[in-house]
Protein backbone atom coordinates (compact mmCIF):
# COMPACT_ATOMS: atom_id res chain seq x y z
CA UNK A 1 0.00 0.00 0.00
CA UNK A 2 1.93 2.80 -1.06
CA UNK A 3 0.91 6.11 -2.25
CA UNK A 4 3.90 8.05 -2.60
CA UNK A 5 1.75 10.69 -4.76
CA UNK A 6 0.03 11.35 -1.35
CA UNK A 7 2.56 10.88 0.93
CA UNK A 8 3.88 14.20 2.46
CA UNK A 9 7.26 15.39 1.73
CA UNK A 10 7.63 16.21 5.35
CA UNK A 11 5.86 19.54 5.65
CA UNK A 12 6.20 20.44 9.27
CA UNK A 13 5.17 23.64 11.23
CA UNK A 14 6.66 25.15 14.13
CA UNK A 15 3.88 26.09 16.98
CA UNK A 16 4.42 27.00 20.70
CA UNK A 17 8.39 25.93 20.18
CA UNK A 18 6.99 22.05 18.80
CA UNK A 19 7.55 20.69 15.65
CA UNK A 20 3.96 19.66 14.23
CA UNK A 21 4.02 17.46 11.01
CA UNK A 22 1.28 17.42 7.92
CA UNK A 23 0.59 14.33 7.98
CA UNK A 24 -0.32 11.19 10.95
CA UNK A 25 2.63 8.45 10.68
CA UNK A 26 2.75 6.29 7.83
CA UNK A 27 0.69 6.06 4.49
CA UNK A 28 -2.25 8.27 4.08
CA UNK A 29 -3.65 5.35 2.71
CA UNK A 30 -3.79 3.29 5.92
CA UNK A 31 -5.25 6.58 7.62
CA UNK A 32 -8.82 6.52 4.83
CA UNK A 33 -8.38 3.12 5.66
CA UNK A 34 -8.85 3.75 9.47
CA UNK A 35 -11.36 6.48 9.20
CA UNK A 36 -13.68 3.93 7.15
CA UNK A 37 -13.02 1.41 9.99
CA UNK A 38 -13.75 3.54 12.86
CA UNK A 39 -16.79 4.55 11.00
CA UNK A 40 -17.90 1.49 11.07
CA UNK A 41 -17.46 0.30 14.19
CA UNK A 42 -18.80 3.84 15.42
CA UNK A 43 -22.21 2.61 13.71
CA UNK A 44 -22.10 -0.96 14.97
CA UNK A 45 -21.87 0.35 18.83
CA UNK A 46 -24.15 2.82 18.21
CA UNK A 47 -26.54 -0.07 16.62
CA UNK A 48 -25.61 -1.78 20.09
CA UNK A 49 -26.13 0.64 22.67
CA UNK A 50 -29.31 2.11 21.19
CA UNK A 51 -31.17 -1.71 20.65
CA UNK A 52 -29.85 -2.61 24.45
CA UNK A 53 -32.26 0.48 24.96
CA UNK A 54 -35.34 -1.48 24.07
CA UNK A 55 -34.34 -4.92 25.10
CA UNK A 56 -32.50 -3.50 28.52
CA UNK A 57 -33.77 -6.34 31.33
CA UNK A 58 -32.38 -9.01 28.19
CA UNK A 59 -28.86 -7.02 27.89
CA UNK A 60 -28.70 -6.76 31.40
CA UNK A 61 -28.81 -10.53 32.44
CA UNK A 62 -26.99 -11.70 29.30
CA UNK A 63 -23.98 -9.41 30.19
CA UNK A 64 -23.49 -10.97 33.07
CA UNK A 65 -23.44 -14.62 31.26
CA UNK A 66 -20.19 -13.07 29.80
CA UNK A 67 -16.46 -13.40 30.97
CA UNK A 68 -15.37 -10.15 31.80
CA UNK A 69 -12.00 -11.09 33.29
CA UNK A 70 -11.25 -12.45 29.69
CA UNK A 71 -12.54 -9.19 28.61
CA UNK A 72 -10.21 -7.69 30.78
CA UNK A 73 -7.43 -9.97 29.89
CA UNK A 74 -7.80 -9.33 26.39
CA UNK A 75 -8.04 -5.48 26.74
CA UNK A 76 -4.42 -6.00 28.72
CA UNK A 77 -2.95 -7.97 26.16
CA UNK A 78 -3.81 -5.72 23.18
CA UNK A 79 -2.24 -2.60 25.63
CA UNK A 80 0.61 -4.59 25.95
CA UNK A 81 0.54 -5.23 21.60
CA UNK A 82 0.13 -1.45 21.14
CA UNK A 83 2.63 -0.57 23.38
CA UNK A 84 5.09 -3.28 22.14
CA UNK A 85 4.95 -1.73 18.77
CA UNK A 86 5.31 1.70 19.86
CA UNK A 87 8.77 0.43 21.24
CA UNK A 88 9.52 -0.72 17.86
CA UNK A 89 8.94 2.49 16.28
CA UNK A 90 10.98 4.41 18.93
CA UNK A 91 13.48 1.19 18.67
CA UNK A 92 13.98 1.47 14.38
CA UNK A 93 14.11 5.86 15.17
CA UNK A 94 17.57 4.99 17.02
CA UNK A 95 18.49 2.61 14.22
CA UNK A 96 18.07 -0.32 16.74
CA UNK A 97 16.76 -3.02 14.11
CA UNK A 98 17.06 -6.22 16.24
CA UNK A 99 15.61 -4.27 19.20
CA UNK A 100 12.74 -3.51 16.98
CA UNK A 101 12.19 -6.62 15.41
CA UNK A 102 11.92 -7.88 18.87
CA UNK A 103 9.29 -5.61 19.94
CA UNK A 104 7.32 -6.79 17.08
CA UNK A 105 7.27 -10.11 17.71
CA UNK A 106 5.97 -9.39 21.17
CA UNK A 107 3.69 -6.89 19.52
CA UNK A 108 2.27 -10.38 17.27
CA UNK A 109 2.53 -12.46 20.23
CA UNK A 110 -0.07 -10.19 22.37
CA UNK A 111 -1.96 -10.86 19.25
CA UNK A 112 -1.63 -15.21 19.54
CA UNK A 113 -2.63 -14.48 22.95
CA UNK A 114 -6.03 -12.52 22.51
CA UNK A 115 -6.88 -15.16 19.91
CA UNK A 116 -6.45 -17.84 22.53
CA UNK A 117 -8.52 -15.83 24.90
CA UNK A 118 -11.23 -15.93 22.43
CA UNK A 119 -10.88 -19.42 21.88
CA UNK A 120 -11.85 -20.63 25.22
CA UNK A 121 -13.97 -17.57 25.84
CA UNK A 122 -15.86 -19.03 22.27
CA UNK A 123 -15.66 -22.38 23.27
CA UNK A 124 -17.83 -21.80 26.29
CA UNK A 125 -20.11 -20.07 25.10
CA UNK A 126 -21.01 -23.02 21.66
CA UNK A 127 -20.48 -25.92 24.72
CA UNK A 128 -23.57 -23.92 26.29
CA UNK A 129 -25.19 -24.26 23.23
CA UNK A 130 -24.98 -19.95 22.45
CA UNK A 131 -24.84 -18.84 18.92
CA UNK A 132 -25.58 -15.85 17.09
CA UNK A 133 -29.66 -16.94 16.76
CA UNK A 134 -29.65 -17.27 20.54
CA UNK A 135 -31.21 -14.19 21.62
CA UNK A 136 -30.63 -10.26 20.50
CA UNK A 137 -27.47 -9.57 22.86
CA UNK A 138 -25.74 -12.84 21.66
CA UNK A 139 -25.80 -11.68 17.88
CA UNK A 140 -24.50 -8.39 18.95
CA UNK A 141 -21.74 -10.16 21.10
CA UNK A 142 -20.51 -12.36 18.69
CA UNK A 143 -21.08 -9.88 15.73
CA UNK A 144 -19.15 -7.08 17.36
CA UNK A 145 -16.79 -9.56 19.18
CA UNK A 146 -15.79 -11.48 15.71
CA UNK A 147 -15.65 -8.60 13.74
CA UNK A 148 -13.15 -7.22 16.08
CA UNK A 149 -11.18 -10.40 15.90
CA UNK A 150 -10.84 -10.52 12.13
CA UNK A 151 -8.81 -7.24 12.64
CA UNK A 152 -6.77 -8.68 14.98
CA UNK A 153 -6.12 -11.28 12.28
CA UNK A 154 -5.15 -8.76 9.58
CA UNK A 155 -2.79 -6.45 12.03
CA UNK A 156 -1.35 -9.55 13.27
CA UNK A 157 -0.32 -10.16 9.97
CA UNK A 158 0.33 -7.02 8.44
CA UNK A 159 3.24 -6.86 12.08
CA UNK A 160 4.11 -10.44 10.70
CA UNK A 161 5.03 -8.81 6.86
CA UNK A 162 6.72 -5.70 8.86
CA UNK A 163 8.73 -8.41 11.31
CA UNK A 164 10.31 -10.10 8.11
CA UNK A 165 11.13 -6.98 6.38
CA UNK A 166 13.13 -5.05 9.84
CA UNK A 167 14.59 -8.46 10.32
CA UNK A 168 16.34 -8.35 7.29
CA UNK A 169 17.31 -5.08 8.13
CA UNK A 170 14.37 -2.85 5.58
CA UNK A 171 14.02 -0.33 8.01
CA UNK A 172 16.29 2.18 9.17
CA UNK A 173 16.04 5.49 11.41
CA UNK A 174 16.07 7.48 8.55
CA UNK A 175 12.85 5.32 6.47
CA UNK A 176 10.60 3.46 9.01
CA UNK A 177 6.89 4.72 6.82
CA UNK A 178 6.00 1.09 6.13
CA UNK A 179 6.65 0.50 9.61
CA UNK A 180 4.47 3.24 10.52
CA UNK A 181 1.63 2.66 7.91
CA UNK A 182 1.77 -0.74 9.74
CA UNK A 183 1.96 0.09 13.31
CA UNK A 184 -0.81 2.49 13.12
CA UNK A 185 -3.59 0.27 12.05
CA UNK A 186 -2.61 -2.35 14.50
CA UNK A 187 -3.17 0.88 17.21
CA UNK A 188 -6.48 1.27 16.07
CA UNK A 189 -7.27 -2.21 16.47
CA UNK A 190 -6.48 -1.40 20.20
CA UNK A 191 -8.71 1.78 20.45
CA UNK A 192 -11.75 0.61 19.17
CA UNK A 193 -11.38 -2.40 21.89
CA UNK A 194 -11.16 0.00 24.40
CA UNK A 195 -14.94 1.22 23.77
CA UNK A 196 -15.89 -2.51 22.88
CA UNK A 197 -14.76 -4.24 26.48
CA UNK A 198 -16.55 -1.41 28.27
CA UNK A 199 -19.61 -0.97 26.22
CA UNK A 200 -20.22 -5.11 25.96
CA UNK A 201 -18.79 -6.60 29.01
CA UNK A 202 -18.96 -3.64 31.55
CA UNK A 203 -21.63 -1.17 31.54
CA UNK A 204 -25.00 -2.14 32.42
CA UNK B 1 8.60 9.51 22.07
CA UNK B 2 10.86 8.27 24.90
CA UNK B 3 10.84 4.70 25.90
CA UNK B 4 10.59 5.79 29.30
CA UNK B 5 7.77 8.01 28.52
CA UNK B 6 5.78 5.12 26.43
CA UNK B 7 6.11 2.41 29.66
CA UNK B 8 4.31 5.70 32.13
CA UNK B 9 1.64 5.50 29.08
CA UNK B 10 1.51 1.39 28.92
CA UNK B 11 1.39 1.26 33.18
CA UNK B 12 -1.64 4.30 33.06
CA UNK B 13 -3.77 2.36 30.52
CA UNK B 14 -3.27 -1.14 32.05
CA UNK B 15 -4.42 0.16 35.99
CA UNK B 16 -7.12 2.26 34.01
CA UNK B 17 -8.47 -1.40 32.52
CA UNK B 18 -8.11 -3.29 35.84
CA UNK B 19 -10.16 -0.31 37.78
CA UNK B 20 -12.73 -0.35 34.67
CA UNK B 21 -12.88 -4.14 35.08
CA UNK B 22 -13.63 -3.92 38.62
CA UNK B 23 -16.32 -0.79 38.59
CA UNK B 24 -17.57 -3.66 36.26
CA UNK B 25 -17.73 -5.86 39.05
CA UNK B 26 -20.43 -3.86 41.12
CA UNK B 27 -23.49 -5.45 42.11
CA UNK B 28 -25.62 -2.28 40.82
CA UNK B 29 -24.35 0.16 38.18
CA UNK B 30 -26.10 3.58 38.41
CA UNK B 31 -25.21 6.47 36.52
CA UNK B 32 -21.87 7.67 38.26
CA UNK B 33 -20.30 4.34 37.24
CA UNK B 34 -21.52 4.74 33.61
CA UNK B 35 -19.74 7.64 33.84
CA UNK B 36 -16.64 6.84 35.55
CA UNK B 37 -16.21 3.79 33.01
CA UNK B 38 -16.82 6.23 29.90
CA UNK B 39 -14.42 8.98 31.23
CA UNK B 40 -12.15 6.26 31.61
CA UNK B 41 -12.16 5.25 28.60
CA UNK B 42 -12.35 8.58 27.15
CA UNK B 43 -8.80 9.14 28.62
CA UNK B 44 -7.49 5.43 27.29
CA UNK B 45 -8.49 6.67 23.80
CA UNK B 46 -6.52 10.00 24.44
CA UNK B 47 -3.78 8.03 25.63
CA UNK B 48 -3.82 5.89 22.53
CA UNK B 49 -4.41 8.47 20.23
CA UNK B 50 -1.78 11.17 21.28
CA UNK B 51 0.80 8.82 22.65
CA UNK B 52 0.83 5.07 20.72
CA UNK B 53 -1.05 6.67 17.15
CA UNK B 54 1.69 9.17 17.47
CA UNK B 55 -0.83 12.02 16.42
CA UNK B 56 0.27 14.72 19.38
CA UNK B 57 2.52 16.40 17.03
CA UNK B 58 0.31 16.11 13.80
CA UNK B 59 -1.80 19.18 12.32
CA UNK B 60 -4.97 19.53 14.17
CA UNK B 61 -7.65 18.29 11.80
CA UNK B 62 -5.97 14.81 11.79
CA UNK B 63 -6.13 14.32 15.47
CA UNK B 64 -9.99 16.47 15.37
CA UNK B 65 -10.92 13.42 13.27
CA UNK B 66 -9.59 10.74 15.42
CA UNK B 67 -10.51 12.29 19.00
CA UNK B 68 -13.71 13.22 17.48
CA UNK B 69 -14.50 9.61 16.33
CA UNK B 70 -13.71 9.15 19.89
CA UNK B 71 -15.96 11.76 22.09
CA UNK B 72 -19.03 11.19 19.62
CA UNK B 73 -18.53 7.14 20.56
CA UNK B 74 -18.27 7.73 24.14
CA UNK B 75 -21.45 10.67 23.97
CA UNK B 76 -23.64 8.39 21.69
CA UNK B 77 -23.18 5.47 24.19
CA UNK B 78 -23.78 7.69 26.99
CA UNK B 79 -26.82 9.18 25.69
CA UNK B 80 -28.02 5.68 24.71
CA UNK B 81 -27.62 4.49 28.24
CA UNK B 82 -29.05 7.77 30.05
CA UNK B 83 -32.09 7.56 28.34
CA UNK B 84 -32.15 3.61 29.34
CA UNK B 85 -32.10 5.12 33.14
CA UNK B 86 -35.25 7.00 32.52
Amino acid sequence: MTTHALAPSPHESHAKGHKHHEYPPGDLAIWVFILAELSAFFVLFAAYAFTRLKHLDLFNDMQRTLDADAGMLNTLLLITGSWCVARAIAAIKRNHSRQSAHWLMAGILTGVGFLIVKFFEYGAKFDAGINLETNLFYTFYLALTMFHAMHVVLGMAILLIIWKKTMAGGYSAQDHHGMETGASYWHMVDLVWIILFPLVYVMR
Amino acid sequence: MSAHFLNVIWVALMVATILTWFIGKSVTMDVSLVVAVLLISAVKGWLIIYDFMALRRVKVLWRALVLGWLLLTLAVILLAYWLGLK
